[in-house]
């Protein structure tokens, strides 16, 4: 029996709802290429979702209007994709023209109708034995240009796509997985370049962002994240291993952000290794645990802020940068401690919740501290001083015997993504409170094997999530949603005034100026990625990954 | 004849799975003994990792808590090679998870092992109590609430193979109630609906909008918060105090004897995997 489908079109009272005035007709327009110029525009047209963060800036942060906090109770399931594999979803899914492009676990990706759920390809790479992977054999999603999809393989490859049947274009090796290496970010894709990095600081990898041709796959540039001996860092890497930088860490597994105006794209690296143990590697052991500003063409270091010198605490920071433009002053400015009121000013900033617990507002042009508060509990540095260094508390070093210390390892926050509403000023993000006894013991580094000096005991009565919103002009909290467990879930912000996000299984959506939750749904998986929206038909849809499942909401058609 | 090739198959996918988890070639060396023995380097870092990964459950000394005696178990008869498999692969229906082969190294293993080594110097002292009036002494008191090979309630968690999950201590320490632990899925809690009624229960799940109980009556349900006047989780468990008033020191003796004894019938250890 055939289905007749019947659309119940909403088109007037959705053109009424749209604050921009985007041609629909762009929408019916002939096979879209994806040009660097629309990667610029990203939520311009919110109709699609063609980056990991919805356009450069990272703000997850949709125009789109239809679903709106009075008529969110209305939100239904209307399909539902499932990947037929193990694992989770944390990716990003892409959306373009009516097609949803997403990736899953054990290196797999889909094609999927954006209207129905039905798949149109499938992509599934054939792994090799022996895969090195810590933490979930996961990916973060598709990055796109032309006609091409671009992912990072979890055996340190990275691979083009045809968007249209989903074969292989090029493919091209990163590093040797046997050593520990793996790709799980979502490429960032600049002008002609398609710009991923590596995991693996749990194995002694060298990380680095490498830069590859997207016509050609051919390596354009690569910066390392651990620096070498004709680095300026490399008088950060002391102690009693010469060849510590080696096998420092400094992994890449969430992407960055792009300043097309500056030509700098922006990226948060991993943890130092080996993780607990800092004997072998004293000093700051740049660039480990820092954001990085690299010009896009070259690779070449702009900056850098290094969020946890000398990390002894797995603090990778590699969440997601948000770039934005906020108004800074106009109020005493706690950095100098005098009291004086600065004049306003509009600074181009990034925000940076991390790992390590504190909330970083850095000037994106310098690299220099604005303002660093803790957003959650944190015992191992109590403030941010004025030189952009944590003010570290005694009694929070990993030891043998074991040592108190929060957040545990899993940080304050980690992948997944917050948004940002720039109309209301405020930053929505995941945090987590929690403690871990830390310790710490030797380990030789051997190639592939297991690198960490230590490991971290949960101590699961501490712990709690809790969706919160920053204050940006002042790092304050404005509100918080305490979730009943741990919850992973990223955030989506639509300029409706709606925030969604989830725990316990539950995609929830609340109102962005107060945080009451306003509507659920019980996915049945826990939540390890972040929601997404996008328009077909005039129809806006909130699309979420819930462990191996997609579920597609829209408002219910009475 | 011809369904002997599957079985074969399956014990051949399961060996090559848990040899593919790292280099075969090093799998296949592992020696019987553990050649980090006495190695005062591995002790040390055995000691570092003990603390962190067993002493939860086996207690800093490893003298059991939660899981077994540790100290005891080269006295018992116990081989390096036979601790090694259990710390690598878990004990099934206990607490006792592997150690996963991407994480945890055969050289970190040994290193543990090396460390225990050390603190089996004592022998255990020889158990006492009598089996069979234990046994009676928990159809009395216990099995209404635990079940024991298929007979008993199921409001407190399936004792049938709780011998090779918690030493002495440990048991000793729920049944005079000197311990807070409770098992996840069994936390006391009590519920008060809109209507005045008042429901006590172990819960078994909850998210931010909804918790899932066993009541007293072992009924299975489901609430919504939002229909609740009021949602505690009580600090004492449904499990009452056997404190020397309601069972004297000879009882106690005979229980714990009865219950360390209990190792799982064929029946309950295959269906306690399933968990």
């Amino acid at each position: 029996m055939r289905a007749v489908m019947i659309r119940i079109g909403h088109a007037t009272l959705a053109a009424a709802a749209l604050s921009f005035a985007w041609p629909l007709a762009a929408q019916q327009a002939a096979p879209a290429q994806v040009t660097p110029q629309d990667l610029r525009d990203g939520l311009k047209n919110p109709t699609r979702w063609i980056t990991y963060g919805g356009d450069y800036g990272n703000h997850r942060n949709s125009p789109l209007t239809q679903i709106t906090p009075a008529n969110v109770n209305r939100l239904t399931a209307q399909w539902q994709f499932q990947t037929d594999t193990l694992g989770k979803f944390e990716a990003a899914p892409l959306v373009l023209d009516g097609v949803v492009y997403v990736t899953g676990p054990l290196d797999t990706g889909w094609a999927i109708d954006a209207r129905t759920g039905r798949q149109i390809w499938r992509y599934r790479r054939d792994l090799p034995q022996g895969l090195i992977a810590c933490c979930g054999l996961v990916n973060r999603g598709f990055g796109v240009l032309g006609d091409r999809l671009f992912k990072t393989t979890l055996d340190a490859h990275v691979v083009a796509i045809s968007r249209k049947t989903g074969a292989i274009e090029w493919d091209t090796p990163m590093e040797n997985f046997r050593h520990g290496y793996s790709g799980t970010t979502a490429p960032l894709v600049v002008k002609d370049k398609v710009i991923v990095g590596v995991a693996g600081a749990e194995y002694g990898v060298r990380g680095f962002i490498d830069a590859y041709d997207a016509q050609t796959g051919k390596q354009a540039w690569r910066f390392y994240t651990t620096a070498g001996p004709e680095d300026p860092g490399h008088g950060t890497w002391r102690g009693t291993d010469a060849k510590a930088w080696e096998h420092g860490g400094g992994s890449i597994w969430v992407p960055g952000a792009y300043d097309p105006e500056l030509n700098l794209v922006y990226w948060g690296t991993g943890n130092a290794g080996p993780d607990y143990n800092g004997l072998e590697r004293e000093g700051d052991n740049l660039y480990t645990a820092s954001i990085v500003a690299l010009d896009a063409d070259t690779g070449k270091l702009r900056w850098h802020y290094q969020f946890t010198p000398h990390d002894i605490w797995d603090y990778d920071s590699t969440q997601m940068p948000v770039l934005a433009d906020i108004t800074i002053g106009g109020e005493p400015r706690p950095s100098t401690g005098s009291g004086r009121t600065e004049p306003a000013e509009v600074r181009k900033v990034v925000l940076f919740a991390n790992r390590n617990g504190f909330f970083y507002v850095l000037d994106r042009a310098t690299g220099k501290l604005i303002r660093g508060k803790p957003f959650i509990q944190t015992t191992w540095a109590k403030e941010i001083r004025a030189d952009g260094r944590p003010m570290l508390l005694p009694n929070s070093v990993p030891s043998d015997e074991g040592t108190k210390v929060c957040p545990d390892q899993s940080g304050g926050t980690n992948w997944m993504p917050p948004s940002y509403d720039p109309s209301l000023g405020l930053f929505f993000v995941t945090a987590r409170e929690s403690c871990g006894i830390f310790f710490t013991w030797k380990d030789d580094y051997n190639p592939g094997d297991a690198f960490r000096g230590g490991a971290v005991q949960r101590m699961g009565e501490t712990q709690f999530s809790a969706l919160r919103a920053i204050d940006v002009a002042t790092g304050e909290r404005r509100w918080e949603f305490p979730y009943t467990a741990q919850s992973w879930a990223g955030v989506l912000s639509t300029a409706s005034g709606l925030v969604f996000a989830g725990g316990s299984g539950n995609v929830m959506a609340f109102d962005a100026k107060t945080g009451k939750n306003l509507w659920h749904f019980q996915s049945g998986s826990s939540l390890y990625a972040g929601a997404i929206t996008y328009m077909v038909d005039d129809k806006q849809y909130v699309l979420m990954p819930a462990g191996t499942t997609l579920t597609a909401f829209a408002l219910a058609e009475f | 004849m011809r369904r002997a090739p599957a079985a074969v198959l399956i014990l051949t996918m399961i060996g090559s799975t848990f040899a593919s988890a790292q280099d075969p070639a090093r799998a296949d060396a592992r020696p019987t003994k553990n050649p980090l023995e006495g190695n005062a380097f591995a002790i040390g870092n055995g000691r570092a990792m003990f603390r962190n990964r067993c002493a939860g459950c086996h207690g800093p000394d490893a003298r059991g808590y939660l899981g077994p005696d540790l100290t005891a178990f080269w006295n018992a008869g116990g081989t390096d090679d036979r601790m090694f498999d259990i710390v690598r692969r878990g004990v099934p229906g206990t607490e006792m998870i592997g150690a996963d082969a991407q994480r945890v190294l055969d050289k970190e293993i040994w290193q543990v092992l090396a460390y225990i080594r050390t603190l089996s110097a004592v022998p255990p002292p020889s158990p006492t109590g009598d089996v069979a009036s234990g046994e009676r002494i928990f159809r009395t008191n216990c099995s209404s609430c635990h079940v024991v090979n298929g007979r008993g309630g199921q409001l407190g968690p399936d004792l049938s193979r709780i011998g090779s999950a918690r030493p002495r201590a440990g048991l000793l320490a729920k049944v005079r109630g000197t311990t807070a632990f409770t098992r996840p899925g069994y936390e006391a809690v009590t519920l008060v609906t809109r209507s005045g009624d008042r429901i006590r229960g172990v819960r078994k799940n909850e998210d931010e909008f909804s918790v899932q109980i066993m009541d007293t009556r072992e009924r299975l349900q489901g609430y919504l918060k939002a229909n609740l006047a009021e949602y505690t989780t009580d600090k004492q468990s449904l499990m009452p105090v056997y404190g020397p008033d309601r069972l004297g020191d000879k009882d106690v003796d005979d229980l714990l004897r009865y219950l360390t004894s209990l190792r799982g019938t064929q029946a309950t250890r295959s269906s306690s995997q399933h968990e």
